[in-house]
């Protein structure tokens, strides 16, 4: 049994400036997302449950169709399992109204010109986005307790709360200690591998161009995220 | 009046609970700014969690670290008797470089021990620095008595192996108290989840401590930092170590030697300043135009001066991965004073964790290991044994531009 814990927007170097040891486990690293044009969401995470780069396939969908990809199940390689259990991949099968709500408030934030409103809309923005979370995770915790032979869980909090507010230090090290939390209460072999980091743009968050992976089993040195799936598959089902 | 406080130390392993331990503290004793503490709970409650205090200190000390202003007395807790003052922990960020003085200028400490781990790494190192140190107002806590169900059988069992640890490196605790430092139990109140203990709580064992800073007996020190020509008056800024310094005092410049007398206390937006207290920094013009410049120090005329050595012995704990080695120069800083010297032997190298005895005489000082070192110096400084001041008794080490190390004097030479 293996689990992965998929964080979206997961930055190296917070991790090491906050010194979030479950997040760090015992080996760490950056990945290489450098064969990517840009570091997408969509792109990133298909290539990671397909272990092939799928840049191009996604990108020709346009900007708005490309976030209802849903890659089949037997093109992941959580087909090689018996009883996988995903919760909320982007690509896969995350919540699209809620992925869709989240881009309608961001675009509302841009768009807004008056202060008080825009931090009205923010502020509806966050709770959005951490009402998700606490579902997520509670969906999360009640899937280890289940009969899986693989779980993945994926958290978009830091990358979604991270875009708007990611000057406020005290804020993201609060969700990182979350998240740190998180990783700490899952037990056996596990993976925790992020798609891109963020990096500051003023107040607000971008993505950075590598992501971060780290095992409680061994070194994986700079992987690419592609090859995810082998290292997946050959721990799990010695593949 | 000013109230009284007592600086504090909290040590110990790492996810022991420090920082719970002291957002308990700032809580119970209603020390925290209330806004402060709405907006983490708001946060918690987001994330779907019960508020703690790990979240509220981080939350503050980024503030703190941004420069966003915080109130001073946020960095205080109140009891009935007094204010507490925490000095940033050692080991809070695994052997913060402010160790030596940090720890040093503590009148009492925290152990905090994670009752279900027990002593740990962590645990060993800080002790021998609290040891090395010479603190002798100790409080032991044994913290998370919920995880292992307020269990006196546990507690007990702890207890005997820490204290059998800790009377090795020669402490000898005033208390060792059970709590939950996220439930509450004993740090502020009385647990009623463990009727079997009866000791004091936490504030109660800190409010029988003493105050061991000198208030204002003991020789001057003031340690030159800097002197300003302002408006024509000569201003020698610095800090008054040890002491208190009055206006008229009869002074001796050291090392010059030279003597002249305190003309005024000279402090912004202040008029007729009679006197100093130990701690302060501050400026003073004197009656003579004579040399003075940063690392000197100015003592009473009538008291005992300290010594001008060219030879110290010392206890080093050294924290860097480039070994101190016998032989090479490097920079030792005491109070104000920056002066190379170089290192002519290491005896008795010990682990810290372990507190094995490594070698007996040595070539060379490792990461997290104590020495008992000779430095010797081609002009004189003027340092004191550290349990006679402790101010002009510690000291760190620089090496190739990085503070690699602390300790403190126990002999003087030459
Ligand atoms: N059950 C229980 N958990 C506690 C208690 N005190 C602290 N913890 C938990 O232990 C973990 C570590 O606590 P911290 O206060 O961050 O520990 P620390 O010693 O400050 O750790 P560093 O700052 O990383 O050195 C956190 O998850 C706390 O919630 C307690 O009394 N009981
Ligand atoms: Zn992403």
């Amino acid at each position: 049994m293996i689990t992965v814990i998929a964080i979206d927007a997961l930055e190296y170097t917070l991790v090491e400036e906050f010194n979030m040891r479950n997040l760090k486990q015992d080996y760490y690293g950056r990945t290489d997302i450098s064969e990517f044009s840009e570091p997408r969401t969509m792109v990133l995470w298909s290539s990671f449950m397909t272990g092939e780069n799928r840049e191009a396939e996604i990108l020709a969908k346009g900007d708005k169709e490309m976030w209802n990809t849903r890659i089949p199940h037997e093109e992941t390689f959580f087909s090689h399992f018996k009883n996988p259990f995903v919760l909320d991949l982007p690509g896969y099968n995350y919540d699209l109204e809620q992925h869709r709500r989240e881009r309608e408030l961001l675009k509302e934030f841009f768009e807004e010109k008056d202060e008080e409103r825009k931090r009205e809309v923010r502020r509806k923005y966050n709770e959005n986005a951490f009402a998700h979370h606490r579902r997520v995770k509670e969906r999360f915790f009640e899937a280890l307790e289940g009969d899986y032979d693989f779980v993945l869980g994926y958290f978009s909090v830091a990358d979604v709360i991270g875009h708007l507010n990611f000057g406020n230090r005290s804020l993201m090290k609060m969700i990182y200690r979350d998240l740190d939390d998180i990783v700490s209460r899952v037990e056996g072999k596990k993976i925790v591998l992020s798609d891109h980091g963020m990096k500051a743009v003023g107040a607000f968050g971008d993505h950075s161009d590598y992501g971060f992976w780290s095992t409680n089993f061994r070194d994986l040195g700079r992987p690419r995220i592609t090859d995810f799936k082998r290292i997946v598959l050959q721990e799990a089902l010695g593949e | 009046m000013e109230r009284e406080h007592l600086k504090l130390v909290i040590v110990g392993h790492v996810d022991h609970g420090k920082s719970t331990l002291i957002g308990r503290l700032f809580y119970d004793t209603d020390s925290l700014p209330r806004e402060k503490l709405e907006e983490v709970r708001q946060i918690c409650e987001a994330l779907g969690r019960e508020l703690e205090f790990a979240f509220v200190m981080d939350h503050l000390e980024e503030e703190r670290s941004q420069g966003i202003t915080i109130d001073t007395a946020q960095t205080f807790f109140k009891t009935a008797k007094r204010d507490y003052v925490i000095i940033d922990a050692p080991g809070h960020r695994e052997f913060t470089k402010n160790m030596i003085t940090g720890a040093s200028q503590a009148e009492a400490a925290i152990l905090i021990v994670d009752v279900s781990e027990g002593v740990q790494e962590q645990t060993r190192r800080h002790a021998y620095i609290l040891s090395m140190l010479g603190l002798k107002q100790v409080i032991v806590v044994l913290n998370k008595m919920d995880l292992v169900g307020y269990s006196e059988e546990v507690f007990e069992k702890v207890r005997g192996h820490t204290l059998d640890f800790l009377k090795r490196i020669g402490i000898n605790p005033t208390y060792v108290i059970p709590i939950s430092a996220r439930e509450g139990d004993n740090v502020a109140s009385r647990s009623e989840r463990m009727p079997w203990y009866t000791g004091p709580t936490i504030l109660e064992a800190l409010d029988t401590f003493k105050k061991t800073e000198r208030r204002d007996g003991g020789p001057l020190r003031f340690a030159v930092q800097d002197v300003y020509n302002i408006e024509g008056k000569r201003i020698i800024v610095g800090r008054v170590e040890a002491g208190t310094l009055r206006r008229g005092d009869e002074i001796v410049i050291l090392p010059t030697g030279e003597r002249t007398r305190v003309k005024s206390i000279e402090e912004f937006m202040r008029e007729g300043v009679e006197e100093a207290p130990p701690g302060k920094s501050t400026g003073i013009t004197l009656e003579d135009k004579l040399f003075v410049d940063r690392g000197q120090i100015l003592c009473r005329l009538e008291e005992e001066t300290p010594k001008m050595v060219s030879e110290v012995k010392g206890s080093i704990f050294w924290m860097s991965s480039e070994p101190l080695q016998v032989g090479e120069s490097v920079i030792f800083k005491c109070s104000t004073q920056e002066a190379p010297c170089r290192v002519e032997a290491i005896e008795r190298r010990i682990d810290s964790s372990t507190l094995e005895v490594i070698e007996e005489s040595s070539s060379r000082l490792e990461n997290r290991e104590v020495g008992e070192v000779t430095l010797s110096f081609a002009s004189p400084v003027i340092v004191e044994d550290f349990n006679v001041t402790p101010e002009l008794g510690r000291f760190v080490i620089e090496k190739e531009g990085n503070i690699s190390g602390g300790g403190i004097i126990t002999r003087l030479e030459g």
